[in-house]
């Protein structure tokens, strides 16, 4: 029951390697770094469940954290659930939530970051749940994805690598998996926080 | 409401949230929104290299507006010298 000693770092013991993937499941796996320190979750271990469930309880913990807090704040919101891929995704839709996206989304970042550690709390395992709000995320996808096409475009016409500029993790993922959807592959290079995705030609 | 809004956020993620008390103390120079945690959640609510501490701040200062809000975070056990 008793806790250890505060500030360490316990590292990513739930964590489940992705097997076959390479640059992808890396990025994939920095956005989710959810800091946690050395105590253990009070909750219960959801080892039993299948991993859907786990994700959909994911979701409602997530939903009741956020909907107490939009109700405090005095907030108009509403929740949507929704599981995508192997994640929870909550999005926080309807009124003026500008003021909890801040700017460049970093309370949008401060919350999602609060949310996973409320999830931990209750399931006692690492959360990697996305959460969006007044569709900050979806647009900002949805300009990552425009990016990557016309740079398939450019590269297919060129026949030369293409690097673009420093992005997150998230953003990096996206941009992955727009090129490989377009038929090209692409890699990360250089050190956080300036690593970059690189379109390669076909070879 | 801030105080109230910081209090949820803490205890939704800590171990012992019966034991977090957020007060509003009036200074002088404004208002610091204190908040007190189990002394085994001290580490939890700061985070590794302070994350949880600013994701906190982040979230508050932005329901707070212009004024922005001052957090402190204190555990129980202890007294403010």
């Amino acid at each position: 029951m008793s806790d250890q000693t505060p500030v360490t770092d316990t590292d990513d013991v739930t964590e489940t390697p992705d097997a076959d993937n390479t640059d992808e499941a890396v990025d994939a796996n920095d956005a989710s770094d959810l800091d946690t320190d050395g105590t253990e979750p009070s909750g219960e271990a959801s080892s039993t469940s299948s991993p859907e469930d786990l994700l959909e309880t994911e979701g409602e913990i997530a939903a009741d954290y956020l909907e107490e807090l939009l109700d405090i704040a005095d907030l108009d919101g509403d929740l949507d659930m929704d599981v995508e891929g192997d994640r929870a995704s909550v999005s926080i839709v309807g009124g003026d939530l500008s003021l909890l996206v801040g700017r460049d989304g970093e309370v949008l970042e401060a919350l999602q970051e609060l949310t996973r550690l409320a999830v931990y709390r209750e399931t006692g395992e690492r959360s990697r749940l996305m959460l969006d709000i007044g569709g900050h995320r979806a647009d900002k996808r949805a300009r990552l994805e425009k990016l990557a096409a016309d740079t398939v475009a450019t590269v297919k016409d060129s026949g030369e690598r293409q690097a673009l500029t420093p992005m997150s993790p998230f953003e990096r993922k996206v941009v992955h998996d727009a090129v490989a959807a377009a038929g090209l592959t692409s890699e990360s290079e250089g050190e956080e926080p300036r690593r970059y995705v690189v379109v390669l030609p076909q070879s | 409401m801030l105080a109230e809004a910081l209090e949820h956020l803490v205890r939704g993620i800590v171990r012992h949230p019966d034991d977090v008390t957020v007060r509003d103390k009036q200074l002088r120079r404004g208002s610091i929104l204190e908040v007190r945690v189990h002394p085994d959640d001290m580490g939890k609510v700061i985070g590794r290299r302070g994350r949880t501490a600013e994701a906190l701040r982040s979230v508050i200062g932005a329901l707070a507006g212009k004024g922005g809000a001052k957090i402190d975070f204190v555990d129980v056990d202890r007294r403010r010298r």
